[in-house]
């Protein structure tokens, strides 16, 4: 494992960049757990003082250290992210491997529910969502039911990778060792069908979090909980850039930017290494 | 039945071709072709016969010049008749190579598939690999290809057809005119038939040499088959590991095979009629990222002796027109 | 004389076409013979590309089912047969040996497997003992095999794992659809041989699908011959093979070239094959 990460290092220029972007970012979280001031208090600082010696990326208009904010901000938009992405995973993986590898009419049905979740438009439904639950509508759950709402393209894309695994010669010969269905799925057909779901998630991370700014921006999430979103609307409520407070949303947003572009440049270098096709042709084995 | 022509049409001469990789770490040289020397001469269907891993496939793309890393032609020549100025085609300049291709040296694939676009009609794959060398306007052209059809004892309604509407039969004797069109002096084939069922496959290399037997073109024929080779070939190469390790007219061959591998081959082929008790060789093929010192068949051949395993034999010209190389069957000779 | 495998006008017809438009096509029709169950023998199946042999196979391994008559194992219908039962008793071989296993798998997980589930091995130790004896039979030893990854080993060595991977489950019947034909000419014979002997020291049946008359002729008992779906001829493999009666066998037989076929295209030859046994120019 270390070897090649090692290697990917040393070799791919984009694995390299992609690195020292994510891993700024994930410092960036880290450090929320050592911050002098806590997350949802405000007034706590001078207001609308620019970068300074004092005040790395200045203070907000509502009395915050942009930076500290900072913080909280990406560890919570980062956690959201996470939680999304691997919920939505485990259903396409689930639904995906299901159907490609059953046939028949439980690949229909699955495929049937996958077209009903993949034409539903998203913006609306999230909307009608947070006036239904106002209240209650929580980060997690906001999570729960973006995951729910994410998983149908991958499914699709992982059921294809199932559907022609089922017709190669070695699953013929898992079922006659007498392994089961679910031993096969999880055993034989899961390592063809990660490279998909690890790149995706990349991907996924960088949907889920794009639409959680958008819907903070808006307004509709808990905006007592410090997300980057979160910090891009009060400063629209404070009319930030007229007032020329540049600082509390050039920094969030150069943040989620770096978060969105490391996040795909490593997912794009790594397809390439997890692919278990290019590793076999690397190591010169399949004929 | 003797081969015209004093030049040799194509002379290879210690030809060595690898695969390199160097990738994340990984450094590794595969062999494949590791210092080969023979002539095809005019007028005549050399084969080349081998099993998966000798290297035969990669011989010949490295004679076409078909080399793309990380395949690197290595060491050694192989020098056509009609392209004297240069050792090798993958040398050559790209326009040299594109005058020469399909005009003086043109190949049978495997698979019709590769070469057949399967979104167009067959005269349009015609007009794609020829026009360019037999001019002409589309009619005149036309007219041309319908004519060599003919000849090749082809339906000329073929040209109309889409390839998925011809068998599998039927397409690779269309791949055969296709590729004898220009009247080139040199073909490679590449396993033609190999995929064909026995009854076309008889029939497609009777195409084949009749072809040849007409136009006196020099035919490069690859396949593990020895069946084929006995039926077809005038002269054959045998090849193990990357490395030629017999040679010589055909009949020879068969009736006196020298080389311990090509007396195996050829015995334990059973045949209909016969129930005689056939034996497999012992061992595998070997790695040829990391082949064996001397001899490459010592491993596995029953005449191994302590020489084989630290030289490399010679190909000597054992009996008349008759090469091998085996320190058993020619002492003293090393490479 | 109860029957091993019996099929009973066995068919299989697939439909093709799209919504609007279907059309049948009749892989294999009405097919039957019968494998006896105290005489062990090598069944061969001869055919072309599309004559519908590995359909059949695919039926006798009870993956597809017969459109129509039936595929019976010692006296029921396989359709009827409960599938662990049924592998426990039959087991298959492939034609491409580096496809028969996942390439991202060791070998010896699919033996221990097998020997777990079949070979009634309680615990690693005796899995590993069971994998080691059938890989033994085939001439090759769990000491090699261990640990070993797909692309480590040759076609001939992985077809013989293959082949012990299914003995593991000491089976009654083993089906090999074209066994040799991915494997390379110089270690094609060992594994023909290995048929003889589990057909002689093991007592196992065999069927063989195959389009090469030579190993067909040097290897089976009895044999049928297909064509397009339909069985055009059928009896003891040496005496079909030596003299067959129907066209298309004529046709098979002629069109076979082995080393002594010398000759056949040359200059001064007729297109026809020379192909009878012991002519050498």
């Amino acid at each position: 494992m270390l070897v090649i990460l090692r290697d990917l290092i040393r070799y791919n220029l984009e694995f390299r960049i992609g690195l020292v972007l994510v891993a700024i970012v994930l410092v960036m979280a880290g450090l929320s757990f050592v911050s002098p001031y806590p997350p949802g208090e405000v007034y706590l600082v001078p207001p609308d003082i620019p970068p300074s010696a004092a005040y790395w990326l200045g203070t907000t208009s509502r009395g915050q250290d942009v930076f500290w904010q900072l913080t909280f901000a990406i560890r919570n938009t980062l956690s959201f992210g996470i939680m999304v992405a691997v919920l939505s995973r485990l259903i396409a993986l689930v639904v995906g491997l299901l159907a490609g590898y059953s046939g028949g009419w439980i690949d229909r049905v699955l495929m049937s529910i996958n077209d009903t979740f993949i034409i539903i438009p998203l913006f609306p439904i999230l909307i009608l969502f947070y006036f239904v639950l106002r209240d209650t509508m929580s980060t997690p759950l906001l999570a729960m039911i973006m995951a729910c709402l994410g998983w149908a393209y991958d499914a699709r894309l992982i059921r294809s990778v199932a559907l022609s695994l089922k017709t190669r010669e070695f699953t013929q010969t898992s079922i006659f060792s007498g392994m089961k269905t679910r031993e096969i799925l999880a055993r034989e057909h899961l390592p063809y069908v990660l490279p998909i779901v690890f790149s995706t998630t990349m991907n996924n991370m960088n949907w889920s979090i794009g639409i959680e700014v958008t819907l903070a921006v808006l307004g509709f999430t808990d905006i007592n909980t410090p997300t980057i979103g979160g910090m891009i609307y009060w400063a629209n409520q404070h009319t930030a850039l007229v007032a020329g407070i540049w600082w509390w949303i050039a920094f969030p947003v150069a943040l989620v930017v770096m978060t969105f572009v490391g996040l795909f440049l490593l997912a794009v270098s790594m397809n390439e290494y997890i692919d278990p096709r290019s590793r076999l042709a690397r190591m010169g084995g399949s004929r | 039945m003797s081969s015209s022509d004093q030049l040799p049409v194509l002379q290879v001469r210690d030809l060595q071709a690898h695969f390199r990789t160097r990738y994340f770490g990984v450094n590794r040289e595969v062999r494949a072709v590791d210092g080969v020397s023979f002539d095809v001469r005019g007028n005549e269907i050399y084969g080349l016969a081998g099993e998966s891993s000798s290297g035969k496939t990669t011989l010949i793309k490295t004679i076409a010049g078909l080399l793309k890393p990380p395949l690197e032609m290595v060491g050694g020549s192989a020098r056509f008749a009609f392209l004297p100025e240069w050792d090798a085609i993958g040398r050559a300049p790209p326009e040299v190579v594109r005058r020469i291709r399909w005009r003086h040296l043109s190949y049978i694939m495997q698979g019709s598939m590769n070469v057949l676009n399967p979104l167009r009609r067959v005269r349009h794959s015609f007009r794609d690999f020829a026009w360019r060398h037999l001019g002409g306007s589309k009619s005149e052209f036309d007219t041309r290809a319908a004519a060599h059809l003919e000849r090749v004892r082809l339906d000329p309604s073929v040209l109309a057809a889409y390839p998925h509407e011809l068998s599998g039969g039927m397409r690779q004797r269309v791949t055969i005119a296709l590729a004898t069109i220009c009247k080139p002096e040199f073909i490679i084939a590449d396993e033609p038939t190999t995929a064909l069922d026995v009854v076309v496959q008889k029939e497609v290399l009777g195409m084949l040499r009749a072809i040849q037997r007409e136009m006196g073109s020099s035919v490069l024929f690859i396949t593990h088959d020895m069946g084929v080779h006995a039926a077809l070939t005038d002269r054959l190469g045998i090849m193990y590991a990357g490395r030629l390790v017999e040679d010589g007219e055909t009949p020879e061959i068969f009736a006196r095979p020298l080389h311990p591998y090509t007396r195996h081959l050829i015995a334990s082929l059973p045949r209909i009629g016969d129930v005689e008790q056939r034996e497999g060789l012992e061992g595998t093929p070997p790695n040829l990222a990391a082949p064996p010192p001397g001899c490459r068949f010592h491993p596995r051949c029953p005449l191994a002796m302590p020489v084989c395993a630290t030289t490399v034999p010679a190909m000597v010209e054992t009996l008349p027109g008759h090469r091998v190389a085996c320190h058993a069957i020619n002492p003293g000779a090393a490479a | 004389m109860s029957a091993l495998l019996e099929l009973d006008r066995v068919s299989k017809s697939f439909s093709r076409g799209g919504l609007f438009s279907t059309r049948r096509v009749e892989a294999v029709k009405e097919v039957s013979f019968a494998l006896d169950d105290g005489t062990p023998e090598i069944f061969t199946v001869i055919g072309e590309s599309g004559s519908g042999k590995s359909t059949l196979a695919r039926m006798i391994l009870g993956i597809h089912a017969p459109s129509g008559g039936q595929v019976r194992l010692t006296g029921r219908d396989v359709a009827s047969y409960e599938r662990h039962a049924f592998m426990a008793q039959v087991q298959p071989i492939f034609q491409n040996p580096f496809e028969a296993f996942n390439p991202l798998k060791r070998l010896d997980h699919y033996l221990f497997m097998t020997a777990e589930r079949f070979g009634a091995a309680a615990g690693r130790s005796a899995a590993e003992a069971g994998a080691d004896e059938a890989l033994r039979q085939v001439g090759l030893s769990l000491a090699e095999i261990s640990g070993r990854f797909p692309h480590e080993l040759s076609g001939g060595q992985l077809q013989r794992v293959a082949i012990a991977r299914a003995l593991v489950a000491k089976p009654r019947l083993i089906v090999a659809d074209e066994p040799v034909s991915m494997v390379d000419a110089s270690l094609r014979m060992s594994i023909v041989n290995l048929f003889g002997r589990l057909r002689d020291q093991l007592g196992l049946s065999i069927i063989y699908i195959t389009h090469d008359l030579a190993t067909a002729y040097y290897i089976s008992d009895r044999l049928i011959i297909m064509q397009k779906g339909v069985v055009v001829e059928e009896g003891p493999a040496r005496t079909v093979l030596s003299n067959p009666t129907h066209p298309y066998s004529r046709q098979l037989r002629d069109a076979v070239l082995t080393p002594d076929s010398a000759g056949a295209f040359r200059a001064g030859h007729s297109r026809k094959a020379v192909a009878t046994p012991g002519a050498t120019p």
